[in-house]
């Protein structure tokens, strides 16, 4: 018998404006006791809708759910289903509700009640389930996502469920902390034949999962085992979503190489497959002859990359490490020290030697795992914290002088914290972005001028978003107006702090072009993420920050060449990288070769394996 | 030193971990002794008698291993308080005690020496208040204190009164002081970084000063909205419907260390109380 059972399932929202949302639309579904299911779908789509039901949070407006025997619409069994389908959300920090660890883990089989030491056995196992017994008296707001994360997932396992929903549990975190989450579902899953259901708009994340569910507009897309899925790259598209780079390279080689596997999934299968390939040299070469080298010009559609429009001439002195002397940084950290909650017995060292330099003109990417200290470094750049040592110069200007206008500072520094959005105040979104120019005193058509240049420079047409109401606006929107309420100061140099986190692979791909178009415009950049690919792709020169120190600098590639340390140091790199990594140690491609985005992978297992049917004498012209 | 850690000073509600016999005790027994020695400081009119439960409480902060300067700071945030108070007991309340010496007289303000002894017993009231809750906090974490004060209430749960939804709340509120907290750093950050600045009107216009404001609170508050919902969802899925028929996991141990610490306080505080500490009147009975 199914363990959960969907038949012609509609929702409808009402909400206080006129017309209802229609979130569901007919969704028919079985799930199995022991099933790992993936549900994807772009923001709206109507995944997450789908999740509440599976556990009697919400009720149908038409159609069925069970849960075992259980139909959820009926509310005698409300306790059995929740006891049954556990459930973690989004938000780590919105799930716990007692100051201690333990006691959150605690809540649930308290909710059940259970006797005292029941309830002991349940906090032990759960804590240990999810590796966070060292940590069971801890104040959970000391911990990093990932933890609390797992925090959550314990205090559902302590319910002993039979299903565990991870309803985009891993959005909110980095990617190590989405690496436990994720390998704590697996091993539930496989150990203990918990079935899980995650919902996620990361398509990486679908990779381990038995079968993937596809949503669209409230119904079912698409479904089946991931390698089927995955080789549907055009339709894939058309739902907003991504398909992993090692995927989309396997099928790229595919159509070049139809002898190549089009369904591979892992890094690791892909260098297998070329292994395979280069030793016995066994396909037909077909179509592959010509293209070796202009791969991507076979693949029009292939908009995953950020093609930079105005392919500005990238700047000399960005791109080499021997800078010219007349030069001077536009910011400059140098041996940067900061501590939190300083003179008291809470004090703790944030950054203890942070050396950034950031020249006119140019993106510079930070990247560290959480914790490691960039946040605080970046906020000595419009000093909204003071450096306790170390010397910070900006636009000449040193910031440890007391006489330095700081509100002036911050008009050319502009700043854009994590999650922007969850600052704006205004109710029209024209008056948001108009708050930093009016506090300059500017005069009304200025402001007006301001405004309407930074909110086309993000992306949203002037007449069209001034006068809509900010809290109405999609998670992308409003992140634009808060990044367009800081280019209204028209910064020269604008920071962002994990400008992409949260945001569905379509708001993501949108975000960075405009990041682009700024770099067009002559604005420097400064960029925190923790999105690997993305830093690869449009960042002149990357900083590596750990353990509260600069520990490494220079360009993507001279980064990702040095692919092994940034993995000893828990940071993740591109997929693509893992492929050359794992080419390399078979001997297949030489060390010296760095690649980081797709259509360098695509060119170099393009160039293998052309070689060896060039070798085989069937091939290249 | 930095113009946006706002909890830097506050060392009420903080939690500084020690091992000390003061951090082992039951909470229910610093609960009772802070009532103890509260009820002793408000049950004398003699300076001497406060001074001496002061140096007491120095003697439980030593005891407690606590730093005693952070400790002795956590009076700075009460000061504007105490600032408040003096002025007020000094321009009003000099008429209201009788008095034989007057020192000075202005219109309705009269200073006596009996106004002197009103106005030091008054602060050093203050003083003592402020340190035995910040002794409390600092030395047991929120939520023993929240077991603590469910258990001593529980008898009140027979005349109907929401214990236990009163002991969550409470504890949903202190589990999410530190997260707004942080919020309403990283608001003002950001506002700041957009030319955002909200200490800069006058002091006699409030409702400028006000509205400046505005950008920090409306986050705060839509935010704290959202995290409520998603909180509500989070407990229905957890198979939260009320106190009834929930069990509990923490249990609270009193032992032999409990007894003696209830009965010290006990005893200073019938000593305070009972025993005939001397007033200035003792020593100047012409006043």
């Amino acid at each position: 018998m199914p363990i959960i059972r969907v038949e012609n399932l509609h929702h409808t929202y009402q909400t206080e404006a006129k017309r209802p949302v229609q979130a569901l639309r007919g969704v028919d579904l079985t799930i199995e006791a022991g099933e790992y299911v993936v549900i994807l779908g772009h923001n709206g789509s109507g995944k997450s809708t789908l999740a509440k039901h599976f556990n009697a949070l919400l009720e149908p407006t038409a159609g069925k759910v069970w849960v075992k025997e259980w139909d959820t619409q009926t509310r005698d069994h409300v306790r059995d289903i929740r006891r049954t389908v556990g459930m973690v959300f989004q938000h780590p920090d919105n799930q716990i509700v007692a100051t201690i660890v333990e006691e959150d883990v605690a809540f649930g089989p308290e909710n059940l009640g259970l006797p005292r030491a029941e309830i002991a056995r349940r906090v032990d196992w759960s804590l240990e389930r999810v590796d966070m017994q060292p940590f069971r008296f801890r104040a959970p707001h000391l911990l990093s996502g990932g933890q609390k994360q797992r925090i959550c997932i314990a205090g559902v396992l302590a319910m002993e469920p039979e299903v565990l929903v991870l309803d985009e549990a891993t959005a909110m975190l980095d990617p190590q902390g989405r690496k436990e989450v994720l390998d704590i579902a697996w091993r539930l899953n496989k150990e203990r034949g918990v079935t899980v259901i995650a919902v996620t708009h990361f398509m990486c994340e679908a990779i381990q999962a038995d079968r993937i569910i596809i949503m669209d507009e409230g119904q079912i897309a698409l479904q089946g085992p991931p390698r089927e899925v995955f080789q549907q790259i055009d339709r894939l598209r058309e739902l907003h979503l991504d398909v992993p780079h090692v995927s989309e390279l396997a099928l790229a080689m595919h159509q070049q190489f139809p002898g190549f596997p089009a369904d591979l999934l892992t890094p690791e299968e892909v260098a297998e497959a070329v292994a395979n390939c280069c030793e016995e040299g066994q396909w037909p070469i077909v179509n592959g002859q010509r293209s070796t080298v202009n791969a991507n010009e076979d693949y029009p559609n292939a908009d995953h990359t950020l093609d930079r429009d105005t392919p500005s001439p990238p700047l000399p002195l960005s791109q080499s490490p021997n800078l010219p002397i007349s030069q001077s940084p536009l910011l400059s950290l140098q041996h940067v020290v900061h501590y939190y909650m300083r003179d008291t017995p809470l004090e703790v060292m944030a950054i203890s030697d942070i050396n950034i330099d950031v020249y006119p003109g140019e993106i510079v990417g930070v990247l560290g795992h959480t914790g490691s200290g960039k946040s605080t470094a970046i906020q000595h750049f419009n000093g909204l914290l003071r450096a306790h040592d170390g010397r910070v110069v900006v636009l000449d200007q040193d910031l440890n002088d007391p006489k330095v206008d700081m509100r002036a500072v911050r008009r050319q520094v502009g700043l854009v914290f994590q999650m922007p959005e969850a600052q704006l105040f205004e109710q029209y979104v024209g008056d948001d972005v108009a708050y930093g120019p009016r506090k300059q005193g500017l005069s009304r058509e200025e402001v007006r001028a301001r405004v309407q240049h930074a909110m086309e420079a993000v992306g949203l047409p002037f007449a069209e978003f001034k006068d809509r109401i900010t809290f109405g606006l999609s998670g992308g929107q409003m992140r634009r107006v808060a990044i367009a309420g800081v280019l209204a100061l028209e910064p020269r140099v604008l920071v962002l702090d994990e400008p992409t986190a949260g945001l569905d692979p379509q708001a993501r791909r949108q975000l960075m072009r405009r990041i682009l178009d700024l770099q067009a415009q002559g604005i420097t950049l400064v960029m925190i993420s923790h999105n690997m690919e993305e830093l690869a792709e449009i960042c002149d020169r990357l900083y590596v920050i750990a353990g509260g120190r600069t520990v490494m600098e220079g360009t993507p590639a001279a980064i990702f060449s040095r692919a092994g340390e940034l993995r000893a140091m828990g940071l993740d790199v591109p997929d693509v990288t893992k492929v050359a990594e794992a080419l390399k140690a078979r001997g297949l491609l030489p060390a010296g070769e760095v690649i980081y985005t797709l259509a360098q992978a695509e060119d170099a297992v393009a160039r293998l394996l052309a070689q060896r049917s060039g070798a085989e004498g069937t091939g290249a012209a | 030193m930095s113009e946006f850690e706002f909890l830097r000073n506050v060392t009420i509600g903080q939690y500084i971990p020690e091992d000390s016999i003061i951090h082992r005790l039951d909470p229910r027994t610093k609960l009772i002794g802070a009532l103890l020695f509260a009820l002793a400081v408000s049950s004398t009119r003699s300076v001497i008698a406060t001074v001496l439960v002061l140096a007491l409480l120095m003697g439980v902060i030593v005891l407690s291993k606590l730093p005693i300067l952070y400790v002795l700071r956590g009076l700075l945030p009460g000061l504007p308080f105490l600032i408040f108070l003096f002025a007020m007991q000094i321009l009003f309340q000099g008429g209201n005690i009788p008095c034989g010496v007057t020192w000075f007289e202005w219109w309705f303000v009269r200073i006596t020496p009996c106004l002197a002894e009103l106005v030091v017993l008054g602060m050093l009231r203050v003083v003592a208040f402020l340190y035995i809750v910040s002794l409390l906090t600092l030395t047991t974490t929120s939520s023993y204190l929240t077991h603590g004060i469910e258990i001593l209430l529980a008898p009140l749960q027979r005349i109907g009164l929401p214990v236990h939804e009163f002991a969550l709340a409470n504890m949903i509120a202190l589990r999410f002081i530190p997260t707004l907290a942080e919020e309403l750093e990283r608001t003002a950050k950001a506002q700041a970084s957009r030319g955002g600045d909200f200490g800069n009107a006058p002091w006699y216009r409030p409702d400028i000063m006000a509205r400046a404001r505005l950008p920090l609170i409306i986050p705060l508050f839509v935010n704290a909205l959202r995290r409520a919902e998603d909180l509500v969802l989070a407990m229905e899925a957890r198979s939260y419907v009320g106190g009834k028929g929930r069990t509990k996991f923490v249990e609270l141990h009193f032992g032999a260390a409990d007894w003696v610490a209830i009965a010290l306080s006990l005893l200073v505080w019938l000593a305070v109380w009972l025993l005939p500490w001397p007033t200035l009147r003792t020593w100047f009975p012409y006043l």
